[in-house]
């Protein structure tokens, strides 16, 4: 049993909301596996739902991706995918990052007293995190989804276009990477890892403006900013998990009940990715993203008031809490059903072999005794 | 039958020497202007995909597709006109329209720099310096026209016959030269290699034919024809219209059967000699089951290199197995019959493969002989593999000999190919569910269990240790968390992965 004092901090576990936790790291790790990202967008506001802190709920899924990154860091490696002196060169300010998001949620989290609610004291952590997290998913989800609408008729990849303007600035120094192949001002660098750093400490979710900063900052090829992205978690989520643990906030039981789900559901996803088509994998991981924005926007208002910015019933707050907890919950269970759907349909599908045999052009089909 | 491609660049006298030569040998000229007016007439943007090829990493979906329909047109116009004409084609990469028929003369030219730069400032009317930077551009768009397309270097001269330069030399003077050539024994097409051209039409034709369809226009497949007889390879995505494939080549004339066959992954096997009654064919094929991945065969032996490199010109002789390394023929190939060819000493390799077709795994086979850099460069065009699996190779050197040669082409490939090349003896131990393996599972899943419920039946003491209030406490707790965190990760993470690897899925 947790003692009393740590009773505000770290939730009560019964096998209901273990499972809960479990499934919330499946649904993860398929997401994850499947979109190429740490799968936090579902996690951290899932967490939460369940009655986590906001602050725990980012420390404790950070050190889960903190485990999580390093063995898809070294797949990713064997692969020659990982450009460690990109890496390197983003981790140096991601750090810094990290550090200053760390600060910001602490000194929120103590912070709070001036609220009404009984839940004040991580109100404004709370608040906090869901709007940088309804803030930032917002525009990392319409973009990925108008990119995937428009560009059906199959005109090219990512756009270059702010690749190509910042050649133009030519921002010395600027810095040669062989194995991404591009060269890119430090200046830019340093930025494009302070924001990473700073949303993987603030939403757990660096990787989604780690990779397409990479791949629409940087213009380096979409294998190698995911292989890079892994190799820099594995440090981030360690600078991060140490940070977190340094202050108190990290839930070992939750840690490695997300595991028992992810580590299943990550494997379940990048099989999806091999059957799934890209625009289909676009359309679902877009609309999955706005639907978990919808469900932190939900909950938004349970934290006003409980900070006295607004006056609400306190008896409200279940219902928003429960609006909240069953849209992400719909927004994960059919993305995953989704794939899922595709990866059992490709899974009993395995392979046929067809064959029309000679005499005339009758095409007589026949499944293969394999 | 005669195909001569002249490989060149822009603003030098690649296209005066073919048409000098067409000229002089009564031969039909096709230049690249041609077969590209052609493609567009046909309904392939064309451009749309030159400029995707020269803004890199622009390439989606959409444009690979539209690739392998260029790719498909190209080969078939040019193959069309083959067996219709003898033929010059004159264009960036005519070498490589013709993989596998191995009496195509391929000449490159060359042209000294500043005789372009000046080519180009005078009918430019530019500067040295833009007219140079000019050039420059053009070669750099060339180069990665041709790596995108066929994934080699277009400079790379060992896929070349003859190099010509122009600095002491007139195109018509050349032209005179190369027709000498071109009436040399190689150069001239024989029974087997119009078969090989009737295939690869074949296999353009099919590979059109489901471009052009409404339903398979949007998937990729690669399409191979053996005696019109069509292998399909599709990726699982593009299951639903998969079923399509043989009503739509039905249509295709000349098509007699086909095999289609889904593939996520690719799994190279090379070795010298093939059976498929051996343990490692039930091993590669329980392999490719699991991965829905497709077997490419290749019988790779150094041994060939001495008597075949000097009869097959092309580098990448698909089938090449039916001519037989003993027998020196000067290019001339008799139209053995098909009784006869079933018997010849391929290593098993034509056995093997029509083993792979019946258990539907195939994805090719090949031959190829040479030193290791040779087995490199023929892999390069090829489509990207998952795993390479090499069995019984330098079978002829000695013990001590053959251990370090066979290592040092596992280096080379993993350097080249950077993905798992392993010796079919560890594929067991490797990629199937040996005792050892189960072992370790069992040992993995014990020691994740015990942390897990360590950590639940302790939950308030070690909540309470992370919550330290002091400094030594929580840098002791820093350390608890970065040592366990990554351990049970470890840990359940390969009991999750071989677990998923028991109900096939990987």
């Amino acid at each position: 049993m947790i003692p009393q004092e740590l009773s505000d901090l770290f939730i009560h576990l019964t096998v209901a909301n273990g499972i809960q936790v479990a499934i919330l790291g499946f649904i993860g790790g398929i997401l994850s596996g499947f979109i190429g990202s740490g799968g936090a967008f579902f996690m951290t506001p899932g967490m939460m739902n369940l009655g986590v802190p906001g602050v725990v709920a980012v420390g404790s899924n950070i050190t889960h991706k903190f485990g999580k990154a390093m063995m898809g860091s070294k797949q990713h490696g064997e692969l020659g995918n990982v450009d460690k002196k990109l890496g390197i060169f983003l981790l140096v300010t991601a750090f810094l990052g990290i550090r200053l998001a760390v600060m910001i949620n602490t000194a929120l989290f103590e912070s709070g007293a001036d609220g009404h609610g009984e839940k004040a004291q991580g109100a404004a952590a709370d608040l906090y995190i869901s709007l940088i997290f309804v803030f930032i998913l917002s525009l990392v989800a319409i973009s990925m989804l108008k990119d995937a609408l428009s560009k059906q008729d199959g005109n090219g990849g990512p756009s270059r276009r702010i690749v190509d303007f910042l050649h133009r600035l030519k921002l010395y120094p600027i810095i040669s990477f062989p194995v991404a192949d591009v060269k890119v001002s430090l200046w830019v660098l340093l930025a494009v890892g302070l924001a990473t750093g700073y949303l993987a400490g603030t939403i757990g979710v660096g990787g989604f403006i780690g990779v397409p900063a990479m791949i629409y900052v940087f213009g380096i090829p979409t294998a190698v900013a995911a292989g890079t992205e892994l190799f820099m978690a594995m440090f981030m989520g360690a600078f991060g998990a140490l940070n977190y643990v340094y202050q108190g906030y990290v839930d070992l039981r939750l840690v490695l009940l997300l595991y028992c789900g992810s580590l299943i559901g990550i494997y379940i996803g990048t099989y999806g990715t091999k059957v799934v088509k890209e625009i289909v994998i676009r359309i679902v991981t877009g609309v999955i993203i706005i639907l978990c924005v919808i469900s932190r926007g939900i909950a938004i208002p349970m934290y006003l008031r409980q900070l006295g910015l607004i006056d609400m019933n306190p008896d409200w707050d279940i219902y928003f809490n429960q609006a909240s907890k069953v849209l992400l919950f719909a927004a994960g269970l059919s993305g995953s059903g989704i794939i899922l759907f595709y990866v059992l349909r490709a899974y009993r599908h395995k392979r046929r072999v067809v064959s029309t045999l000679a005499g005339g052009k009758s095409s007589e089909t026949k499944p293969a005794s394999t | 039958m005669q195909i001569t491609t002249i490989s060149r660049g822009s603003y030098d006298k690649g296209k005066e020497l073919a048409v000098a030569l067409a000229e002089n040998l009564g031969h039909l000229c096709v230049g690249r202007k041609e077969l590209i007016e052609a493609a567009a007439k046909d309904g392939i943007p064309v451009g749309k995909m030159e400029v995707a090829i020269l803004k890199p990493r622009h390439f989606s979906e959409r444009l690979l597709l539209i690739k392998e329909h260029y790719q498909a047109f190209a080969t078939a116009y040019l193959c069309e006109r083959a067996l219709e004409r003898n033929l010059v084609y004159h264009g960036r990469a005519g070498h490589l329209l013709f993989p596998g028929v191995r009496h195509v003369l391929r000449v490159k030219v060359i042209e000294k720099v500043d005789q372009r730069i000046r080519l180009v400032a005078e009918r430019m009317n530019l500067p040295w310096e833009k007219a140079s930077r000019y050039i420059q551009d053009v070669d750099e768009d060339l180069h990665r026209w041709v790596k995108t397309l066929y994934g080699v270097d277009w400079n790379e001269y060992s896929q070349y016959d003859m190099t010509l330069g122009f600095e002491n030399l007139t195109a018509r003077n050349a032209a005179m030269a190369l027709c000498s050539v071109a009436g040399m024994p190689e150069f001239q097409g024989t029974p087997a290699s119009v078969r090989t051209i009737e295939n690869l039409l074949l296999a353009s034709r099919a590979r059109l034919a489901l471009a052009r369809n409404k339903d398979t226009e949007n998937a990729s497949f690669r399409v191979e024809c053996v005696d019109g007889v069509a292998t399909v390879t599709y990726r699982p995505v593009d299951t639903p219209v998969a079923e399509r494939i043989p009503e739509i080549l039905g249509k295709v004339d000349g098509i007699k059967g086909v095999n289609t066959t889904m593939a996520a992954a690719h799994i190279l096997w090379i070795q010298e000699d093939f059976s498929h009654s051996e343990e490692t064919y039930g091993q590669i094929v329980d392999l490719a089951n699991r991965w829905n991945a497709a077997v490419e065969l290749i019988r790779y032996s150094s041994e060939l290199d001495e008597d075949q490199a000097k009869l097959v010109p092309n580098e990448t002789p698909r089938n090449a197995s039916k001519a037989s390394p003993d027998e020196y023929n000067g290019g001339i190939e008799d139209d053995t019959p098909e009784s006869e060819r079933k018997t010849e000493d391929d290593g098993g390799l034509e056995q093997t493969h029509t083993r792979l077709v019946k258990d539907g795994v195939s994805g090719g086979h090949l031959s190829c002989g040479g030193e290791i850099p040779r087995l490199l460069d023929t892999l390069e065009s090829h489509v990207k593999f998952n795993l390479v699996a090499i069995g019984n190779v330098f079978a002829s050197k000695e013990q001590a000999a053959r251990t370090r040669m066979r290592r040092e082409l596992i280096s080379s490939l993993s350097e080249k190919l950077r993905i798992p090349v392993v010796e079919t003896e560890e594929l067991k131990q490797t990629y199937m569910f040996t005792f050892k393996q189960a072992v370790r599972f069992a040992v993995y899943l014990v020691l994740a269990a015990s942390i897990f419920l360590s950590v639940f039946r302790n939950q308030g003491i070690i909540q309470q240790f992370i919550h330290s209030g002091t400094t030594s406490g929580k840098i002791q707790a820093a350390a608890f968390v970065v040592v366990v965190v990554p351990l049970f990760a470890f840990l359940y993470g390969n009991v999750a992965k071989t677990l998923l690897k028991l109900v096939r899925i990987e």
